[in-house]
C-alpha cells in the first residue's frame, strides 16, 4: 500500500492564517448570536451572571445560611466560583454537539476540525471576561465588606490562571464532541454529570464546613475544578497561590488537553462517516 | 476483498501541451473504501448489546478503484457519471476534505472547492455578516473582504436585502450569495460540484460568463455534472466515471457523446 499523501503547495494563504481568520469570525458570530434580537443585547453578558449571583446569594446566605467558614463577602465568594465554573459549563456544553451540528461545513470545506471545539471554548472565554466585569462591579459595590478589595493578584487571572483553565476546558470539549458523534446519549449523561460536578465543587459552600468528614474532603480535592476555583479565589483575596497550586492546575490542563486532543485527532478521519 | 482491479489508464492525447511543466493535479492509483456498519448504531445501549453478541457487521464499500489521472494547468476538466458513481468523493479527495484509503493525490496550487453553496451560512446573521464569515473560511482576512465586499454585493444582485437576516432569504437568493462569495477569488483550481443551476436564467448566464473569465485568467476548472451538454460547453477534456472506475478520459465532446449514448441505452 502506498503512503497516503496529499500535498498542496499553496500559492495563497498559509493554512494557519486561514484558520485564525475563521476562528476569529466564528467566535464573534457565536457571541453575537447569543444575544441577537434582545433589547439589551451585549449588556446581558454582564447582567446575566450578576442577576444569577443575586438569586443564588439570596437563597444560600439568607435561607440556607451556609456562609460558615468563609472569610470573604458571600456574594463575591459565590460569584468568583461561578465565574470559573461557568467557563467550563459554557465551553463544554456548546462544544458537545459542535462537530455534528457543523456537518455541512466539515463535509464541504477544508476547515480544520479542531476549529469547532476551539471556537466554542474561546466564545466561552469571551463570556468569562464579561462575567469578570460583573465580578468587578460587585466587588466595587461591596468594597467595605470583609475580604473584598482590588489586589494586584487579580491580574494573575489572565496569565497563569486562564491558559490552564482553557486547556482543561478544551480537552473536555475535544472528548465530548468526539464521543457525541457515535453516542448521542452522552449529551443527556453529561448534563447530569455536570450538575453533580457543580455540587462537588465548593461554589456556594466552603471545604471548612466538612471538617468532620475527612473522607469527603479528600474526595472533593480530587476534583480538578476544586483547584481551579480555589486558585481563582486566592487571586480575588489577594493571595499568591502556592507553587503546588500552579503545578496542579497546569498538570490537569495540559494532561486533559493532551488526552482530549489525541482522542479527537485519531478519530477525526472517521467523523464524516459516523455522523 | 480483492484489490486487483485492472487499472484503466487512458493516454491523454492533446492535454500535454507543456511536457516539461508538472501537472496541476496528479491522482495516482487512488482507492477509496468506506467501512460502514450495516446498521446505524448511535446509542450506548445498542452498541453494548451488539458488541457482546458480536453482531456489529461491517460492509466495505469501494467508492473509487485505482483511479489515476493528471490535470494540467489551464485545462478544464468535466467529470461525468451517474449518481453514486464516485464523482463527489473524487472531488472531496482532490479538495483535501477526506484522505484516500490508498494512493496519492498531489495538487500544486491553491484550491477553492465549491462543493456546496453557502456551506456554513448562519441563518440568524445578515447577508453582510455572512459574507465576512464565509470569506474567512475561504482564507481571507477582514481587510481583504472589505475590499471585495462591494463587488460581491453587486454580483449577487441582492441590493438592500444584504442587511437582512439570512433566514428571510429565498433559496435562490441564498445560492446567489454563496456563488458570489465563492467566485470572487481567482484560485489555481476551482472545483464545482453541480451547483451551476442556481438562480434564474440571467443569473445563470452571469455565472457562466464569470467562469469563462476565470478560465481566461488561467484558472483550471474541475466540474462535476451528470449533464453532458454542460460539460461540453465549459470543458475541454472530460472524465467519465462508472462504478468507481474510469471509463474514458479524453476530449470533452467525445466523452460527452459516449456518456449520453450510454445513458440512452440504460433507459431503454
Amino acid at each position: 500500500m502506498q503512503k497516503k499523501y496529499i500535498e498542496e503547495v499553496s500559492t495563497g494563504k498559509s493554512k494557519l492564517s486561514r484558520s485564525v481568520n475563521t476562528l476569529c469570525s466564528m467566535v464573534v458570530r457565536n457571541v453575537r448570536n447569543q444575544y441577537r434580537n434582545s433589547v439589551l443585547g451585549i449588556l446581558w453578558t454582564v447582567l446575566n451572571p450578576l442577576l444569577n449571583m443575586i438569586v443564588i446569594a439570596f437563597v444560600f446566605s439568607r435561607i440556607l445560611d451556609v456562609n460558615k467558614g468563609i472569610n470573604l463577602f458571600y456574594p463575591v465568594y459565590l460569584l468568583s466560583g461561578n465565574t470559573v465554573f461557568g467557563l467550563l459549563r459554557t465551553a463544554t456544553t456548546t462544544s458537545l454537539p459542535c462537530i455534528v451540528n457543523n456537518y455541512d461545513l466539515l463535509s464541504k470545506t477544508r476547515i480544520p476540525h479542531e476549529i469547532f471545539p476551539l471556537s466554542n471554548v474561546l466564545s466561552a472565554v469571551v463570556n468569562f471576561f464579561f462575567s469578570f466585569i460583573a465580578l468587578c462591579i460587585v466587588m466595587l459595590i461591596s468594597i467595605n465588606k470583609p475580604g473584598v478589595g482590588f489586589h494586584a493578584t487579580l491580574l494573575m487571572t489572565f496569565l497563569p490562571f486562564l491558559p490552564a483553565l482553557i486547556l482543561f476546558c478544551l480537552g473536555i470539549s475535544f472528548i465530548l464532541s468526539t464521543v457525541y458523534i457515535r453516542f448521542r446519549d452522552i449529551s443527556h449523561i453529561y448534563s447530569v454529570v455536570l450538575t453533580l460536578w457543580m455540587y462537588l465543587t465548593p461554589l456556594f459552600y466552603s471545604l471548612d464546613m466538612m471538617d468532620k468528614h475527612e473522607t469527603a474532603k479528600t474526595v472533593l480535592k480530587i476534583n480538578p475544578m476544586y483547584h481551579y476555583v480555589t486558585y481563582f479565589r486566592d487571586l480575588v483575596m489577594g493571595q499568591v497561590p502556592s507553587l503546588l497550586s500552579h503545578a496542579i492546575i497546569y498538570a490537569w490542563g495540559i494532561g486533559i488537553c493532551a488526552i482530549g486532543y489525541m482522542i479527537f485527532h485519531f478519530s477525526k478521519k472517521k467523523f464524516l462517516l459516523h455522523i | 476483498m480483492s484489490d486487483e482491479i485492472n487499472v484503466q489508464t487512458i493516454p491523454i492525447t492533446d492535454a500535454i501541451a507543456k511536457p516539461q511543466e508538472l501537472p496541476l493535479v496528479e491522482v495516482n492509483d487512488v482507492t477509496m473504501r468506506f467501512r460502514m456498519p450495516t446498521e446505524k448504531i448511535d446509542n450506548l445501549k445498542e452498541f453494548f448489546i451488539k458488541f457482546v453478541k458480536r453482531k456489529i457487521q461491517y460492509e466495505d464499500l469501494v467508492v473509487l478503484k485505482n483511479i489515476s489521472f493528471h490535470i494540467n494547468r489551464g485545462e478544464s476538466v468535466g467529470i461525468l457519471g451517474r449518481n453514486g458513481a464516485g464523482k463527489s468523493t473524487l472531488l472531496k479527495l482532490i479538495s483535501g476534505i477526506i484522505e484516500p484509503t490508498s494512493g496519492s493525490i498531489i495538487v500544486r496550487g491553491s484550491i477553492v472547492p465549491l462543493l456546496k453553496l453557502g456551506a456554513g451560512f448562519d441563518s440568524n446573521a445578515t447577508g453582510k455578516e455572512n459574507i465576512f464569515l464565509n470569506g474567512a473560511m475561504l482564507g481571507f482576512s477582514k481587510k481583504e473582504m472589505q475590499e471585495k465586499y462591494d463587488s460581491i454585493v453587486e454580483f449577487s444582485e441582492l441590493g438592500k436585502f444584504i442587511h437582512m437576516p439570512l433566514k428571510n432569504y429565498s433559496s435562490g437568493m441564498l445560492a446567489r450569495l454563496g456563488f458570489s462569495i465563492a467566485v470572487d477569488v481567482s484560485p489555481d483550481l476551482l472545483i464545482i460540484d453541480e451547483i451551476l443551476a442556481v438562480g434564474d436564467a440571467p443569473f445563470q448566464k452571469k455565472c457562466a460568463d464569470k467562469i469563462a473569465s476565470l478560465q481566461e485568467k488561467g484558472t483550471t476548472l474541475l466540474l462535476v455534472s451528470h449533464n453532458a451538454a454542460q460539460v461540453k460547453r465549459l470543458c475541454k477534456t472530460a472524465l467519465w466515471i462508472k462504478d468507481g472506475e474510469i471509463v474514458m478520459y479524453d476530449d470533452a465532446i467525445k466523452v460527452s457523446d459516449a456518456y449520453a449514448a450510454d445513458c440512452q441505452t440504460q433507459k431503454s
